[in-house]
């Protein structure tokens, strides 16, 4: 005769909304280290997903996500250069916040340096590469746009041609690829009304000085659109990605130390830079919270399970004079710990299934994590079933008889 | 016959000091296989004291307990698995029916046979049941029954294991003088068929003539029943 399961029965309601209770403190534990990870996660992926050796940033900067770099267009060429480096790939960043279809859509704006670079090494889901300098997108899949489907940006259509998945920012904002110069041109793109007071701003300024007066020809010069197209002038990149040969990435580094405007990050050095920079606080503060939140609910766990072991004293003093053996007393307290412990543990799996994705931020159930939760929850019922067993072992039956 | 069980100047206090109780004082008994014994007394002259000391629920502190002519407690330290003793050998009927909550009448039973290595334990105890009447709350839980029929359940799950010692405590204190006096001839019955030694602990002076050995206690000590008013 299982005697848990009769207890069980005997006591349904309660032992279900005890294990639906139980379930949902496990799947908010396991959401916030969840979002813990999918932190961390997101603040380095952006980096991995470009798949470089070395990333080349303006001197002393943290850039280009950490901080701002500025990087003379030249130093593209000349690192392909340099005996060892297989391909030098330019790269911009910047974080763009547009209407679109009445929601705001902010994206992280990456200009690849086609056509050397047509978005090979991302993690493409659907759709394909850049397959042209101009006009082309691929965007992360949460920014909700489908394949075919057009994005204005500085008065331009971006046909949206591959999707990728979780390629995210350090601050959870979805990134779009396009080539370099399309980058540019949305970087600096100024509305007509701005590029003409900015022109006639200029000509006062020329006018006030010797040269405006003893040359007004120069006016002229100014009204051209050549001059005063930025994108024309070959604006500066926020880095250049190198891929070295494997053996060769420390000689190529060492070359390029010696050049007065770069600074050279590995891609593990990158990934530092965002960990213990920029989302170091925030990384923390979830941290911390996990660590108390998981504590909290170990405790209440194992709380509940032991209180539910004491409830059974009368029960199991009974057994016992009836010459229960050992075992049996151990059967019907851990049987039923773990049958908690296992619908809590598939109530907060389906929560999961069902809820995390609809998370702002991506919540990134690790496999530590989906091997370790169930392993903890089964450690910690059989642990307290334990402890309230050997309780109530300790009682004199005779005493739980008359109570 | 030889003895079912044979205690030797059991002793039992509760509490310390200036508080002490002593509710065993060198008490010394034996009772044979089929035999049935009554055990007679006042409020807390230690009736359940004794009980409890023979049943290893709250053994004695000094004195020696014979099961089967086996020593199995020698002052207050087991001297085999009295566990196994308890589920193969021994009936209880405690003074409350102290069924299991969590299983039904027959279920309480069953459980019983199945611990005393009984076959056939379902029908072992709605037998039981119908013999003591109350099959017909074979499926309802204790909370549900009333006191008398609990302590029938009780009584049925005390014989599921064919014991060789049965013992109860006031286990008619919640029925009618007619179930009461049926209970007491079932004990007996049981005691000659099946020569199981019964103790029953009773207040009830009606029924003593349903028992073989009358006895009595007072402070702590035990004596042969004297009679009413001796
Ligand atoms: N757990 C205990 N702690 C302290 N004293 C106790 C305990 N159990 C019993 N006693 C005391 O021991 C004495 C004998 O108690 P016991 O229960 O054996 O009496 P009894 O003869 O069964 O009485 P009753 O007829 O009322 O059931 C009483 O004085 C009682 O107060
Ligand atoms: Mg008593």
């Amino acid at each position: 005769m299982n005697l848990a399961i009769r207890d069980v029965r005997r006591r349904l309601a309660r032992f279900v909304g005890t294990a639906f209770g139980l379930g949902l403190l496990l799947s908010v534990v396991v959401a916030m280290q969840g979002i813990y990870a999918g932190m961390v996660d997101d603040a380095t992926i952006l980096t991995r997903a470009m798949h470089a050796d070395l990333w080349v940033v303006q001197r002393d900067t943290h850039g280009p996500f950490a901080d701002g770099s500025r990087l003379d267009p030249s130093i593209e060429a000349r690192a392909a250069s340099v005996p060892g480096v297989k391909r030098a790939r330019p790269y911009t960043y910047q974080v763009i916040q547009r209407e679109y279809r009445g929601d705001t859509m902010r994206i992280a704006l990456v200009g690849l340096g086609w056509p050397d670079d047509a978005g090979g090494s991302l993690p493409i889901v659907r759709g394909r590469g850049l397959g042209q300098a101009h006009g082309e997108m691929i965007a992360d899949a949460s920014l909700g746009l489908a394949i075919g489907e057009s994005l204005v940006l500085a008065g331009e259509p971006y046909r949206v041609v591959g999707l990728t998945k979780n390629a995210l920012t350090s601050g959870g904002d979805s990134v779009a690829f396009v080539s370099v110069g399309d980058a540019e041109l949305v970087a600096f793109d100024q509305p007509a009304e701005a590029t003409q007071l900015e022109r006639s701003r200029t000509v006062d300024r020329l006018r006030r000085t010797d040269l405006g007066r003893t040359q007004p020809s120069l006016e002229d010069l100014l009204a051209d659109p050549k001059w005063r197209a930025p994108a024309l002038a070959s604006p500066p990149l926020a880095a250049v990605l190198v891929d070295a040969d494997a053996h060769r990435v420390a000689g190529v580094r060492e070359t390029m130390r010696s050049w007065g405007d770069v600074t050279v990050y590995s891609q593990d050095e990158e990934e530092t830079l965002l960990l213990g920079g920029v989302v170091q606080r925030a990384r923390m503060q979830i941290g911390l919270f996990t660590v108390i939140l998981t504590l909290t609910a170990a405790v209440i766990v194992m709380m509940v399970i032991y209180n539910l072991t004491l409830e059974k004293t009368h029960d199991l003093a009974v057994l016992k004079l009836l010459g229960a053996p050992r075992s049996r007393l151990l059967g019907l307290v851990l049987q039923q710990s773990w049958l908690l412990g296992v619908i809590g543990y598939a109530v907060a799996y389906t929560i999961g299934e069902l809820f995390y994705p609809m998370f702002p931020r991506r919540v990134l159930i690790t496999s530590t994590i989906s091997l370790v939760a169930p392993i903890a929850t089964f450690a910690m019922v059989t642990l307290a079933s334990l402890l309230g067993l050997s309780h109530v072992l300790r009682i004199d039956p005779a005493r739980a008889l008359e109570g | 016959m030889t003895d079912a069980v044979r205690a030797v100047r059991l002793r039992k206090t509760y509490g310390v000091a200036s508080s002490a109780v002593v509710a065993l004082d060198d008490v010394s008994f034996s009772l044979r296989r089929g035999s049935v014994a009554a055990l007679l007394g006042p409020s807390g002259s230690g009736k359940s004291t004794l009980i409890k000391a023979l049943g290893f629920v709250s053994p004695a502190e000094k004195g020696q307990v014979f099961f089967d002519d086996r020593l199995v407690v020698d002052d207050g330290v087991a001297q085999t698995d009295l566990s196994r003793l308890r589920r193969q050998h021994l009936g209880f009927v405690f003074q409350k029916a102290n069924l299991t909550s969590f299983l039904n009448a027959r279920e309480n039973v069953e459980l019983a046979c199945e611990l005393g290595g009984k076959e056939q334990g379902r029908r072992r105890a709605r037998d039981l049941l119908s013999y003591l009447e109350v099959i017909n709350r074979e499926d309802s839980y204790p909370e549900m029954l009333s006191g008398g029929e609990q302590q029938r359940v009780a009584i049925a799950r005390a014989l599921a294991n064919e014991p060789t010692l049965i013992l109860a405590d006031e286990p008619t204190a919640a029925l009618d003088s007619v179930r009461s006096r049926s209970v007491m001839e079932l004990f007996r019955k049981v005691a000659h068929d099946r020569g199981a030694a019964v103790l029953v602990v009773t207040h009830d002076h009606r029924a003593l003539d349903v028992f073989d050995v009358l006895y009595e206690m007072e402070d702590g000590r035990l004596r042969p029943y004297q009679g009413q008013g001796a």
